[in-house]
């Protein structure tokens, strides 16, 4: 059986690379004994899909991975066992069962979105959507594959919200992952600096959601699954 | 200070994984609540910090077995030490994030000589000063322990205290005694400590120095002062502490799996070797011990991988049925078993290919010399038989490579010895092409040789630079396909042979190549040779003097107060022997060969089963 799990990963564990996440949920899955499947061959590996790579610095309010079982198991028990075993930083949030038809995480998360935390100032952040968005071309330098060439943003980003509160601004962003435009947090970040946002200003940022856009509506990986 | 870090700083570093703490078994102990708090210092990065075993031992030991705490702290990389001296972050420890200079003893584990830089480096990170003639009870005790400091001279200036053996068997003893003496003043917490068995104070001896510059002597400041340092030693590995909880880190680490301590010692009796002698005699751990071990610490940490360490494993007497075993009972659940470097014999390649049912490991074998002569002479009990023996079943059971450990520079060597080393090899290219099902990849590392205190070969010259680069370009005349070799480097194997025989004296040069920017001297893309050149001239020091010189038996060598058990005249034997080519056999399989260390511990080797291979 299948099943897809969605977690949180807290600030303190915002550092781990991607191979480093997917060894401790490995080990996790060791140390509680979950039955999980095994790959053939000289090196068998655990059969997790974990969902698009969580950037290093970055925290994650609602992240992705499905696992195959040998036996069946029962989604509230996983989330049971797999909690009293995950280091501090770390949560199950949900889980459910998959069945075999269900494409893979990779192939159906096509957009994330952003939250940037920033201090309140005189900075005037109401106005930056509407700018943003009202732009044709959003130019930053590449953080990615093709690294310090012109990359134009705008097609690649969805919606822009801004929410004040006491102590913050909140800024998120939501944008498409993987083809045909994959946009980075960094080049955001870029971007709003661009913007005159200062780099002390930035108390936080994390990806608030993974979703599979289709048009104009955003679906959580759960979602078209029930 | 933590969010300081998170925020400002690791951002901008590389592998921020390192710094971040809050591993799975982390032990944060409640600082108020604990006696001694101890920051247990590893001067090299975390992953290989993390890596070591001993650390893992006495992090469990304090923290489970005792009201101390203790911490941990790595060399941060040089990227991390420029954001964190520009920040004026000190050095801090993972679980608490203190600075290191809060807390009562910081205790360095030497590994290896040029660690000393890293050393020195943390200290000042920690605004601790760096010779221990400047601190006094203000500042945290600077000990260190581990192989190095069986040769603890060259370091002395810098420590206040040096813990000589087992350190599980001293250190709660330590931290006790720390304890109960801490409103005293330093110097008379040193008198204290001086007392324990196996802890040696530099600050309480002075040393003397003959005209030609050889040592005198070193004697004793206080009558209360042990003339000599004996070594402490565990007596029964299965009563002695082993984590069953060991910190799970996050990130890749050099030896990244769970870890059985099959046993400890050596009793193979290789005249090079210094780990061979300094760990005698052999103790083992039973297979039931190591089994119970195995199943908590995959419970506790989810490897999937399990190591069994040792300087020699498959000598150890259960090693047959605890890799058969281990193999069954994890091998549903993808969990592997792996061996270091193995024996040369065909018995090596039965169990390889037994742990190979589960995952493909590397097989790795150390001839050390190419010649017979030369191994007899090194005392490798191994024939070319043997060896090609066990290369044959290796390729026939499938592995198409194969790596090779050898020396060059050993004593008595000739050119011969060197065409030894490139005929082995041809011949188990050859070997390799007869049995195996395609074409075999060869690989050999060649370590120079670096003379070792309390081994037969102590007295020995050590080859300079520009012979072991002669040599170099003998073994690496011809490019021989598929036969691939590395070489250390020559000026680093210099360097280690200047400290592993060196004395006091060699204090200040340490401090100046410190001074000049030397840190991280094992990692290649650091090591700055002409740095430390420059350190000797300027301190009056003649680096050759250490390494160059054939030393009479009649000379007072500046390691001998630091009882190890072993005899100088086993020691004076086997060098002679070795240079008529005989052999000394294994006091495991032949009976004591009278290296003293066993009646001078009042303990017999320790082989807990009956061997089955």
């Amino acid at each position: 059986m299948r099943l897809r799990a969605e977690y949180r990963v807290e600030s303190n564990l915002k550092f781990l690379g991607n191979l480093d996440m997917m060894n401790l949920m490995t080990r996790a899955l060791r140390r509680a004994a979950i039955p999980f499947a095994l790959s053939e061959g000289f090196n068998p590996h655990v059969k997790l899909s974990m969902g698009t790579v969580l950037p290093v610095g970055v925290w994650g309010k609602k992240e992705y991975f499905d696992l195959e079982l040998i036996q069946e198991m029962h989604p509230g028990d996983f989330i049971e066992k797999m909690n009293r075993v995950l280091p501090l930083g770390m949560e199950i949030q949900q889980c459910i069962k998959l069945d075999d038809k269900q494409d893979a995480l990779m192939k159906i998360i096509n957009a994330a979105s952003y939250t940037f935390v920033l201090k309140p100032s005189d900075y005037d952040y109401s106005a930056l959507p509407d700018r943003l968005m009202s732009q044709d071309k959003l130019l930053v330098k590449s953080r990615g594959k093709q690294k310090g060439i012109d990359k134009d943003l705008r097609p690649g980003i969805f919606k822009i919200t801004v929410n004040y509160y006491e102590q913050s601004v909140m800024i998120g962003i939501w944008v498409n992952v993987g083809e045909p435009i994959n946009v980075r947090y960094d080049e955001l970040l870029d971007l709003l600096k661009d913007q005159g946002v200062k780099h002390e200003e930035v108390l936080d940022i994390f990806r608030s959601e993974n979703f599979m856009r289709a048009g104009n509506v955003f679906y959580s990986p759960f979602e078209k699954v029930r | 200070m933590k969010d300081k870090i998170f925020r400002d700083i690791l951002p901008n570093v590389s592998k921020p994984a390192r710094y971040t703490g809050s591993e799975v078994n982390i032990i944060c102990k409640d600082w108020d609540k604990c006696r001694t708090k101890m920051a247990f210092a590893f001067p090299d990065v975390y992953e290989v910090g993390m890596s070591h075993v001993g650390s893992k031992i006495l992090y469990g030991l304090v923290n489970e077995k005792s009201d101390h705490l203790l911490e941990r702290v790595y060399a941060p990389w040089p990227d991390m030490e420029k954001e964190m001296r520009s920040h004026e972050i000190p050095l801090f420890t993972l679980e608490s994030f203190k600075a290191v200079n809060e807390f009562d003893v910081v205790g360095f584990t030497l590994q290896y000589e040029l660690a000393i830089t890293n050393v020195l480096n943390m200290l000042d990170m920690s605004d601790i000063p760096l010779w221990s003639k400047d601190r006094n009870e203000q500042y945290p005790l600077i000990i260190a322990g581990g192989p190095v400091v069986f040769n603890p001279e060259p370091y002395a200036d810098f420590f206040d205290v040096f813990i000589v053996g087992d350190g599980e068997e001293v250190l709660l003893e330590f931290l006790d005694c720390c304890w109960e003496n801490r409103h005293l003043k330093r110097q008379e917490q040193l008198l204290k400590l001086a007392l324990l068995e196996g802890v040696y104070v530099p600050s309480l001896y002075s040393v003397y120095y003959n005209e030609n510059g050889t040592f005198n002597k070193m004697i004793p400041l206080y009558e209360s002062v042990p003339d000599t340092i004996k070594k402490r030693v565990v007596a029964d590995l299965d009563d002695a502490y082993f984590p069953d909880k060991p910190v799970l880190p996050y990130m890749s680490i050099v030896h990244d799996r769970a870890v059985l301590e099959v046993m400890r010692g050596c009793q193979r009796g290789c005249r090079f070797c210094h780990a061979g002698v300094v760990y005698r005699p052999v103790r083992e751990r039973s297979i039931k011990t190591l089994k119970k071990q195995a199943s908590e610490q995959l419970a506790s940490t989810g490897y999937d991988e399990i190591g069994l360490t040792s300087l020699s494993t498959l000598d150890y007497s259960g090693v047959d049925s605890l890799v058969k075993d281990l193999v069954k009972e994890y091998r549903e659940q993808g969990t592997g078993v792996s061996l270091p470097s193995l024996r040369v014999d065909a018995f090596s390649i039965e169990l390889a290919n037994e742990v190979q049912k589960v995952r493909k490991t590397t097989l790795t074998l150390a001839p050390e010399a190419g010649t017979q002569r030369m191994r007899d002479i090194i005392n490798k009990n191994v024939t070319e038989e043997q060896l090609l023996a066990a290369v044959k079943a290796a390729f026939q059971s499938g592995w198409l490579s194969i790596k090779l450990y050898f020396m060059d520079g050993l004593p008595g060597e000739t050119e011969e010895d060197l065409e030894g080393i490139l005929e082995l090899l041809k011949k188990i290219r050859t070997m390799g092409d007869e049995n195996a099902r395609k074409k075999v990849e060869i690989r050999a590392s060649i370590a120079s040789f670096v003379p070792k205190a309390h081994t037969p070969f102590q007295w020995h010259a050590q080859n300079t630079i520009e012979e072991l680069e002669e040599k170099r370009r003998v073994l690496s005349r011809n490019r021989m396909k598929r036969i691939k070799m590395s070489f250390h480097d020559s000026r680093t194997s210099y360097l280690e042979g200047v400290f592993s025989r060196g004395d006091r004296r060699l204090s200040s040069s340490i401090y100046l190549a410190w001074q000049k920017g030397s840190k991280f001297d094992g990692w290649s893309e650091y090591f700055n040779f002409s740095r430390w050149m420059e350190a000797f001239r300027e301190s009056d020091i003649k680096p050759d003097f250490y390494t160059s010189r054939l030393r009479p038996y009649d000379e007072v060598l500046p390691w001998e107060f630091i009882d190890t058990g072993v005899s100088k005249a086993y020691l004076q034997d086997e060098n002679e022997k070795a240079a008529t080519g005989i052999t000394t056999g294994d006091c495991r399989w032949d009976g004591c060969t009278g290296c003293g260390i066993c009646p001078a511990f009042a303990i017999d080797l320790d082989i807990k089963e009956e061997f089955g291979g």
